[in-house]
């Protein structure tokens, strides 16, 4: 019963996107429309095949995911010890946050051109901008975190026993991951897009190199094809990853859920 | 002559979890008069709530009539006017605009509605807080408000599905002694539904038991009115209703 | 120690008078850091300007007119695109959110292009387009709509049922009732909504005048970097830092702060 149930909203949420395809599928052919305009799903579908058969498609998704990974992994390893820590004292987490925000506001694709300017086009830049984008953002919303925390609770730590080191682990971390889970989400947006950008500006590997070396020569085709592989990995990344993280934390505890 | 009846009214559910069908109201008639001030007591999920809705026009009824003089009712109309449970005041708007909202959807021009909403706080001892916004008052009051915005509409009927649920004991208290103070003053007709035996014979002219979807019984309550907590706790009558309604609720 | 805390104190009494200081007093240990780093010549000054390098460099684009114009045009296009993201998406939202069917239509669709993202669609646009404002207004429109939409939605589905039920059965008609009760109590999740849009947007427009630009202050930074002057890079970051710092903090999230609490709703 269950089972079918989640099966025919499954069927539900495919129906309006196989709609969809069914239009193209239609409209494209009717009208003659000029594959330098708009391709056909057949053109679209030869693109794949064709990338994933030469191997591009895997060294551009590769290269994309690698920068992605790990300019977040050492965003979030450093942003959140450092937003913890500062919080231990209010009063000094109340100082920074003002700082931490503005360079939240920059985060992402404004560092581009000094990236570029510092590290060289490649590899280099790019795993920058992403850390860059996830970094700041994670630790101001750390920051906001920590110090949404109750005065009590802290109190109330304190008063069991907790040192120092407890009161980290033990309230202010937990504590503040709402929000952390929260700045994630946001930065890891913020880091895609940038991602894409640099990419059209800064290497030649790619997805985003890859949609914009297609431009040059009016390749629809691959434009499109990589636009849906950009939408499926975020949606797999976000709903995979981040709901779950999300699913797990904060609306487990019965903690806010933010949009 | 404008009265409420509800002639054999049903309502079935169908449950898409289940997959199957609830009949929560099976064959239910009842004539309120105008002025009258009906109490439907009954327990827990024997359909209060699905009838007030059907008569309100927030939920279509799946069997019967439901007419309001003689004339057919469906959807919600400003003839019907509700008290929610859940207050439901605008939050956006400021007291004198939540009353002011019935005849603002009348038309009636700005000065004017202003007037009546004032006309309306003052006969619930309001006039202090026309200019604050729900969120800035107490439960009990927020309820108040809640009552003289459907008034405010001089709907044919009033409807108050457990209007008083959500406030503590003394303040509830007070609200009933308001409420029938308010009854006496404008004499609207009232069909008020609550699980509390003794709100009900506290504040109606009859009481009507429901179980499990259809009427049980009804008891006429004669006792005098102004009718004030500090005398009925002691009176005989009203200690003789009391039990014997909450005998038949209890037998439901 | 002691002292430490008098000073502390000093700053907690002075912020409470004035909380603009809040904002502005952190700063001033970072330009100090900045400028001993600049001036001791740990990097080589093409690579890292001082503070007076980018002030400088500030007057001189200010008096030749290009850093009004190009903020101008930057500005321009942010609230072209940002009124006309609104218009589409506050509709839209508010037709998803009381419809079933809209909601099952749309949906889906919305969720999939939502992750496409803004910037992706530039080499397509392009072509269509070319370099120029529709390009532009397109991206960032784009951008803005998605988080509209979204918010909007999640508004309308959390107006308690009773608010709409209220107000039907006090005399208003189906149109009424989205116009009094379903557009207020979504507001503070549109103005969240058009808040993240803007904060996006803002960061699409950026990338879009950096690829397509013949101005705005994307294309100064990165004509900046292919002049390899890293001052004029430094002093977009600053501005465009300020700006958004500016109208977040003192515009948007008053305004969010201003609906949601008044009233008691919750904000996310
Ligand atoms: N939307 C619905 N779908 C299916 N069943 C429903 C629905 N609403 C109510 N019911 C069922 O109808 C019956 C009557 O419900 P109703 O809410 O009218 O009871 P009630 O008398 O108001 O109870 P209470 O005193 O708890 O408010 C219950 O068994 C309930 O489970
Ligand atoms: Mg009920």
């Amino acid at each position: 019963m269950r089972g079918a149930a989640s099966l025919a909203g499954s069927a539900m949420f495919v129906a309006p996107l196989l709609a969809l395809l069914a239009i193209w599928a239609i409209v494209v052919p009717l009208f003659e429309v000029n594959p330098r305009v708009f391709p056909s799903i057949g053109a679209v579908g030869g693109a794949a095949l064709d990338s994933i058969r030469d191997g591009t498609l895997i060294a551009h998704i590769g290269a994309s995911l690698l920068r992605v990974g790990l300019g977040t992994l050492i965003g979030i390893a450093t942003a959140v010890p450092l937003g913890v820590a500062m919080g231990v004292s209010p009063t000094v987490a109340a100082f920074l946050t003002p700082l931490f925000r503005f360079f939240s506001v920059l985060a992402g694709i404004a560092w581009i051109p000094i990236a570029t300017l510092w590290f060289g086009y490649g590899f280099g830049a790019i795993v920058f901008v992403i850390f860059n984008a996830v970094f700041f953002v994670v630790t101001y919303n750390t920051l906001l975190g920590v110090q949404t925390i109750p005065h009590t609770l802290r109190n109330a730590a304190w008063s069991l026993g907790a040192g120092r080191w407890a009161m980290l682990t033990e309230v202010l971390l937990p504590g503040a991951l709402p929000n952390i889970v929260t700045g994630i989400r946001t930065g890891l947006g913020f880091a895609w897009r940038g991602l894409i950008a640099a990419e059209m500006i800064a290497t030649n590997v790619g997805l985003g190199y890859m949609l914009f070396v297609a431009r040059d020569f009016y390749r629809t085709e691959v434009i499109v094809f990589g636009m849906i592989v950009i939408g499926v990995l975020w949606l797999l990344i976000d709903r995979l990853i981040l709901v779950r993280i999300e699913r797990a934390t904060i609306e487990r505890w019965g903690m806010v859920r933010r949009a | 002559m404008k009265t409420l009846s509800l002639r054999n009214l049903g309502k079935t559910y169908f449950d898409p979890y289940a997959g199957a069908h609830v009949t929560a109201v099976h064959d239910v008639s009842l004539d309120v008069q105008q002025g009258e001030f009906v109490s439907v007591v009954g327990p827990s999920g024997c359909g209060k709530t699905t009838i007030l809705n059907m008569i309100a026009g927030f939920i279509p009824h799946s069997k019967g009539e439901i007419l309001l003089d003689g004339t057919p009712v469906n959807g919600p109309g400003p003839e019907r006017g509700v008290v929610f449970q859940s207050f439901a005041l605008f939050p956006w708007k400021t007291v004198l605009d939540n009353v002011g909202f019935g005849p603002k959807m009348r038309g009636v021009p700005k000065a004017e509605r202003d007037r009546i909403a004032r006309d309306y706080l003052a006969l619930a001892g309001l006039s202090h807080a026309a200019n604050r916004y729900p969120n800035e008052l107490s439960g009990g009051m927020q309820q108040r408000v809640g009552v003289v915005r459907a008034l405010a509409n001089e709907p044919a009927v009033l409807l108050m599905d457990e209007p008083f649920a959500a406030v503590d004991a003394q303040t509830r208290m007070t609200l009933q002694e308001e409420l029938t103070r308010i009854w006496q003053d404008r004499k609207p007709t009232v069909l008020f539904i609550t699980h509390d035996v003794g709100e009900a014979v506290f504040l109606a002219n009859r009481v009507v038991v429901l179980s499990k979807g259809r009427i049980l019984d009804e008891v006429a309550v004669d006792l005098p009115r102004p009718r004030v907590w500090d005398q009925l706790v002691d009176d005989d009558e009203f200690k003789r209703l009391s039990a014997q309604v909450l005998q038949m609720v209890r037998a439901a | 120690m002691n002292l430490l805390l008098q000073m502390w104190g000093g700053y907690a009494r002075m912020t409470r008078r004035w909380p603009a200081l809040a904002a502005v007093i952190p700063f001033i240990p970072v330009v100090a850091l900045w400028t001993i780093v600049a001036e001791a010549g740990l990097f080589p000054r093409a690579f890292f300007p001082g503070p007076a390098d980018v002030v400088r460099s500030f007057v001189t684009l200010t008096y030749k007119g290009i850093l009004p114009d190009y903020l101008q045009d930057s500005l321009i296009r942010l609230f072209v695109g940002a009124s006309v993201g609104m218009a589409l998406g506050v509709p839209l939202g508010i037709l998803i959110g009381t419809s079933r069917w809209a909601h099952r239509i749309c949906w889906p669709v919305l969720l999939f292009f939502q992750a496409i993202g803004d910037i992706a669609w530039l080499p397509i646009l392009l072509i269509w387009f070319g370099f120029g404002l529709t390009t532009m207004t397109f991206v960032i429109v784009y951008t803005v709509l998605f988080p509209v939409v979204l918010n909007t939605v999640l508004g309308v589905e959390s107006v308690p049922r009773d608010l709409g039920r209220a107000a039907l059965c006090l005399g208003a008609s189906r149109a009424r009732v989205l116009w009094e009760v379903t557009l207020p109590g979504a507001l503070p999740n549109i103005i969240t909504g058009l808040r993240n849009g803007l904060g996006y947007g803002w960061r699409a427009l950026i990338a879009v005048e950096m690829i397509v630009g013949t101005s705005g202050i994307g294309f100064m930074m990165f004509d900046a970097r292919r002049a390899g002057s890293t001052v004029e890079i430094v002093l977009g970051m600053i501005i465009l830092g300020l700006l958004w710092y500016v109208v977040d903090a003192w515009i948007l999230a008053p305004l969010e702060r201003a609906t949601g609490e008044r009233w008691g709703l919750v904000t996310s």
